[in-house]
């Protein structure tokens, strides 16, 4: 009998947990581990953020679907990892607490066999001074109680226009390392649409900022795509865009600092600058959790399964190199911890070896650049194959040490749709899609990425795609019939 | 889509980013409208992403 542990029940973890309680008899244990009591299809709650839907169209209790499927669910956080046991317990272990279920604060050890540590990213509001909805000035839309806060905040500028005032509203990234570029451009383009429908935009000033050196570099380089009659850059599109809709943008820029009224940033010169906004929504930092790992004696072995930054170590090459010497095999395959082989993280909880985007650096010492994305495609990819490795390790088909399932970032691809409008017959969204997600410069020399299956394409039936898919990833995460058939 | 706002003619956003930035014809924002030609990019996109997902893992 084998005990996967699996941290986190985000995309990432819960395609892990519902495949192996799918393709493994009753005997072996799959347990979750999350704080958060709820699935939450992140990609809509731009949609909430707009007031197209409401929180409770996008999450569905994890509970009762657990209790229904025989996985074990611990609403806690992971504290500590014990991967060669200690304590008195011959097995390895992580130590959780309760945040829920009527056991607050209460801590358990959890054995395992198999750890799967997909606990995403924490939102770091806190690298930022006055940033976020909480102890800050701004809004986001990380989750789905975020973007109904963003939305009710937005109905108050709505309001003071349809009053005659002009509003500053500014959207985008508020650190200069953050990712998650997509999420801030759906997010300014949705937020336009909304007051542009309500014949309100002579009286906004929309502005984005981003950390990107050009605009379309969606923490990824950039992209290449035929359009138009010729192989263009994605800025190009993205900065159709944001004219078309008279979106100003503000590029290579690190926010350091949100007053009340005020964003300060500086750009890669090394300027400091600052915009006055009446609404603001920008994206934070991540990081990992701070899970602490600890050896059978009890000395801190922290570094050899986390980074700094408290992102998962697994099987990429983590030497520091320049940014010409970078390449697509040092991304990891299998998200396997070298150490302790039968730990993994799939999605956004792995280190990644390098950004994907250069990095730059201004005469202050400040690093401007976005950290490499994982959104929902490569992370339910990722859960989905470290789900068939550890199968197929159980089932004696594989062993640890040769694993037969790969989804590099290098060699898998990702769509995403950006919605900029919506209803079945007037909206709008610009389709894109990347192959591979990091550039292959040796298998594609001259763009980087196949042309054929990197496009980007504005247009409604984006929009069609991204409503369907907001209604199938919810069917098949509530483990409807026949959700297995359903792609990542 | 607007295009009254005073401030953000082509003539002051000059020699900026903002007036290097191709905009759409007519005819392309019909055609990003148009039932039958959306319905049919519909089919493609959806082919185009299926093989992108089959592709990405082994």
């Amino acid at each position: 009998m084998a005990k996967i542990v699996v941290l986190g029940a985000g995309i990432a973890g819960h395609t892990t947990s519902t495949y192996l309680r799918k393709w493994l008899g009753k005997k072996h244990e799959v347990i979750v581990v999350s704080p958060n009591s709820k699935y939450q299809w992140v990609p809509s709650n731009i949609w909430v953020g707009v007031g197209r839907m409401k929180p409770e169209e996008v999450y569905f209790d994890l509970e009762p679907k657990y209790k229904k499927w025989g996985i074990d669910f611990k609403q806690a956080k992971a504290t500590s990892i014990y991967p060669e046991g200690g304590s008195g317990h011959e097995k390895p272990f992580v130590k959780i607490e309760y945040v829920g279920q009527g056991k607050a604060g209460e801590t358990e050890e959890v054995e395992y066999d198999f750890l799967v540590n997909a606990t995403g990213p924490q939102l770091r509001f806190d690298k930022t001074e006055g940033l976020g909805p909480q102890n800050g000035n701004t809004v986001s839309v990380c989750s789905f109680d975020h973007a109904a806060h963003a939305w009710a905040e937005l109905q108050k500028s709505i309001k003071k226009m349809e009053a005659g005032e002009k509003q500053d509203i500014v959207i985008g990234i508020g650190h200069p390392g953050a990712t998650c570029q997509g999420a801030a451009f759906e997010y300014v383009l949705n937020v336009y649409h909304e007051i542009d429908r309500r014949g309100l935009s002579d009286l906004a000033n929309i502005t984005y900022i981003t950390n990107e050196y050009e605009v379309g570099d969606f923490a990824m380089g950039g992209a290449y795509i035929k359009y138009g009659g010729y192989i263009t850059p994605t800025k190009v599109f993205t900065e159709s865009f944001f004219a078309e809709r008279e979106i100003l943008w503000i590029k290579r820029a690190g926010v350091y600092k949100v007053e009340k009224d005020k964003i300060h940033y500086e750009n890669l010169k090394g300027e400091y600058k600052e915009i006055h906004y009446d609404f603001a929504m920008l994206i934070p930092a991540f990081s990992g959790p701070g899970i602490k790992a600890f050896d059978k004696q009890g000395e801190d072995i922290t570094p050899k399964l986390f980074k700094p930054n408290g992102f998962m170590v697994v099987d990429a090459d983590y030497t520091k190199k320049p940014y010409e010497e970078w390449k697509a095999s040092d991304w990891p395959e299998v998200v396997q911890n070298p150490d302790y082989k039968n730990i993994f993280a799939p999605g956004i909880a792995f280190a990644p070896p390098h950004t994907i985007s250069k990095p730059f650096t201004t005469p202050n010492g400040t690093t401007i650049v976005p950290a490499p994305p994982r959104t929902g495609m490569p992370s339910g990819v990722m859960g989905k194959i470290v789900a068939q490795n550890i199968r197929d390790v159980i089932k004696g088909k594989a062993t640890l040490d040769k694993l037969k399932h790969k989804a590099s970032m290098a060699k898998m691809g990702a769509a995403c749709i950006v919605s900029a409008g919506y209803g079945m017959t007037n909206g709008m969204a610009a389709t894109m899609t990347v192959f591979p997600i990091v550039q292959n410069w040796e298998k594609y020399p001259e763009f980087g990425r196949s042309l054929t299956y990197t496009m980007g394409e504005p247009g409604l039936a984006g929009h069609w795609l991204k409503w369907f898919m907001h209604y199938m990833f919810l069917h098949k995460a509530k483990g409807y019939p026949f959700w297995w058939l359903l792609p990542e | 889509m607007a295009s009254n706002k005073s401030y953000l003619t082509r003539i002051t956003r000059g020699y900026t980013d903002f007036s290097y930035a191709p905009i759409p014809t007519k005819f392309t924002r019909f055609m990003r409208r148009c039932i039958i030609w959306q319905a049919w990019r519909w089919i493609v996109l959806n082919i185009k992403i299926l093989r992108i997902v089959a592709f990405g893992h082994s």
